[in-house]
């Protein structure tokens, strides 16, 4: 397989300006050395909590958040040193589906607008190749063609998020971030995208970094997955690993907070304590050890690093000093 | 389940909103009861009107545009439908409390913890006071807020989302309702916060005996801490049903369909995942049959012209003239 992302030890810091002179008084480091390689036609997971800085990483790797450091390679081209016009350009081959459906659609236009403005912007096609493009996308996201003239407040969750794919594809990218884009639907009806999603990946051969807070979703979509605590990622495998034999205690636990919807199962519960801290203070070393269950004295020195914990057919990696001696 | 008399009784509820479009009936004749100290799941999907109904039994549908126009809603054999404003104050927060989706926007952010929550003591209890302030510090150490003594003193700001569903959940208690409404109690929490959020709503309501309504459309979160649940769809009651057999054998194909299109964690990733296909009616424009018949797989012409009755076996009721796909 091939690889189609490579982001290296990306970071982004937000400064926090305060005092008197509103000078810069410390960095919220939402996303902290992160890498992770995605390849060609495959799709990433990224859970994690809110605030976790799942959000941050996902518009960082497409240079909506400028990274404060480390690099995005995308096809051989590293996004990071682009100048403005050719990351305009580069662009066509990145997009973003966006979480929420009502805001992520300008009211004022037609879906129609909509649609074709992206293939005008890159200059793509005669306006006659256009309006087949956008209508055959149309098709391909289950919607009507006449439906093109209509405004987004006539259309349901569902019906604005396929919208939003549809937009998303038409500068037939290789590489599509979605953010969240099942959560705010109902569960009827997110199983509708979530089967869309995945159908549109096995044809189209496109890549998916897809961000949820829920981890039976990636589970059903995603290949890897990663998990992020405070801006780290604390572990990463593919999902067959990572659900089957979870070894951070923070999947774990997580994992085992999902509800699960059969009354007759009573599953015995790790009940994570207190709230995630705030990402502006940090604690010490590992940043989990202040809710972990499995804390030792080392996690509150020393940061852990990655180790592979996987095989060479299940690749798992996982940053606990727990795993780190062996 | 007949031997026992119930704490709250809704009958043949019609709650009516006058829109700019027309007339909408958000609930069309509903019935159900809440035992005394049982947990009862109202589920479904966004607009079935699982909140309007909530807001009903509190008598805060908003007027206008809201009416109920049919029906009655009785706590304890007394009418509450019609009763007037000053009398319904004197119930809320007493007898009956809720617990709103967004803690974020249900607390006032002007005033500390003790601020509101002693006056809700002092309105109901007549408590005053460092009496007061006793009661709400005790309140909040129930519900497991850590140093409650100076967490009482801050203001909502202060508090994570976790924290401020816990001081919702303890001002909703402080004066010992029968009955708890929580709407989406969960909903806008992370998944660790919500399995303690949870744990921590089903301990008091072991411990106080209060019954519980659990709005939710979370179907995992019914699965652990409901007796019993009711399915809403397009305002009215598909069916009805203890928490176990509704799980192994929904009896509407509309609670089959949401049963089997939550996504869960799975042994073996399947390729497809079922789905319940079309959306949900516009209450504006319902057919005059069943309100699922149009997303059913086994509807017919009787299911296109006729609206199907509640039919009841022991405990489980459901309104569909083909439970679980069998042929009528």
């Amino acid at each position: 397989m091939s690889v189609l992302l490579d982001v290296k030890n990306l970071s982004k810091h937000f400064p926090i300006h305060g005092g008197f002179f509103h000078r810069v008084v410390s960095q919220l480091k939402a996303v902290d050395d992160v890498s992770f390689v995605l390849e060609k036609g495959k799709t990433m997971g990224l859970v994690g909590e809110s605030g976790c800085g799942k959000s941050t990483l996902g518009r960082a790797v497409l240079r909506l958040h400028e990274p404060t450091g480390g690099t995005v390679v995308l096809d051989g081209t590293d996004i990071t040193k682009l100048g403005a016009q050719a990351l305009v350009n580069a662009r066509r081959d990145m997009q973003i589906i966006f979480q929420d459906p009502y805001a992520s659609l300008s009211p004022r236009r037609t879906i129609q607008q909509t649609l074709l403005e992206p293939l005008e912007t890159h200059n793509i096609g005669t306006a006659e190749s256009r309006q087949e493009k956008i209508e055959e996308l149309l098709d391909i996201v289950g919607l009507r063609k006449h439906i093109l003239h209509r405004y987004p407040h006539e259309f349901s969750g569902g019906q604005r998020q396929r919208i939003g794919i549809a937009r998303a594809l038409t500068l037939e990218p290789k590489f599509i971030v979605a953010d969240e884009a099942v959560s705010a639907l109902d569960v009827s009806v997110q199983s509708q995208v979530l089967n869309l999603i995945s159908n549109l990946q096995r044809k189209l051969g496109i890549s998916f970094l897809f961000i949820s807070h829920d981890l039976a979703v990636v589970q059903h979509i995603c290949d890897d997955v990663g998990v992020m605590y405070l801006g780290r990622l604390v572990e990463k495998a593919t999902a067959t690993s990572l659900y089957k034999d979870p070894k951070h205690p923070y999947t774990k636990a997580l994992l085992s907070a999902i509800p699960t919807p059969d009354p007759t199962i009573k599953n015995e519960r790790q009940i994570l304590k207190g709230d995630v801290p705030s990402p502006l203070n940090p604690p010490s070393g590992c940043t989990f050890r202040t809710r972990c269950p499995k804390a030792m004295d080392i996690c509150a020195q020393k940061a852990p690093v990655e180790v592979e914990v996987g095989t060479k057919d299940e690749p798992h990696w996982v940053a606990c000093h727990l795993f780190e001696s062996s | 389940m007949s031997n026992k008399i119930p704490l709250l009784s809704v009958r043949d509820l019609v709650v009516e909103f006058n829109t700019e479009r027309g007339l909408v009936r958000a609930i069309d004749g509903i019935s159900f009861d809440v035992m005394p100290g049982e947990t009862m799941g109202l589920v479904g999907e966004s607009g079935c009107g699982k909140s309007v109904t909530s807001l009903a039994i509190l008598g805060l549908v908003p007027s206008p545009p809201g009416k109920i126009t049919a029906g009655s809603i009785q706590l304890n054999g007394r009418e509450l439908v019609g009763l007037p404003e000053s009398e319904y104050r004197k119930i809320r927060g007493s007898e009956i409390s809720m617990i709103f989706q967004e803690p974020m926007t249900a607390l006032n952010p002007v005033f500390t913890i003790a601020n509101q929550m002693t006056d809700v003591l002092a309105r109901h209890q007549k408590i005053r006071g460092k009496q007061a302030k006793n009661r709400a510090i005790e309140m909040l150490e129930l519900v497991g807020i850590p140093s409650p003594d100076k967490r009482i003193n801050e203001y909502p700001h202060q508090l994570s989302g976790g924290m401020r569903q816990r001081v919702m959940i303890a001002m909703a208690l402080s004066c010992n309702p029968k009955l708890l409404l929580a709407d989406e109690p969960t909903t806008a929490l992370d998944v660790t916060i919500q399995a303690q959020v949870m744990e921590q709503i089903v301990k008091l309501q072991h411990d106080l005996g209060t019954a519980v309504v659990l709005v939710t459309h979370d179907l995992g979160v019914v699965a652990e801490s409901c007796q019993r649940a009711v399915v809403m769809y397009a305002g009215r009651i598909v069916e009805q049903s203890p928490i176990v057999p509704l799980f192994q054998n929904p009896q509407h194909p509309y609670s089959a369909g949401l049963m089997a299109s939550i996504p869960r964690i799975r042994a073996e990733k399947v390729d497809e995942l079922p789905t319940i296909p079309g959306t949900v009616p516009d209450l504006l424009h319902l057919p005059d049959g069943c309100r699922f018949a149009d997303r059913c797989q086994y509807s017919d012409e009787r299911c296109h012209k006729e609206q199907p009755d509640n039919k009841i076996t022991d405990s489980r009721e459901v309104a569909c003239f083909h439970p679980c796909g069998e042929a009528s």
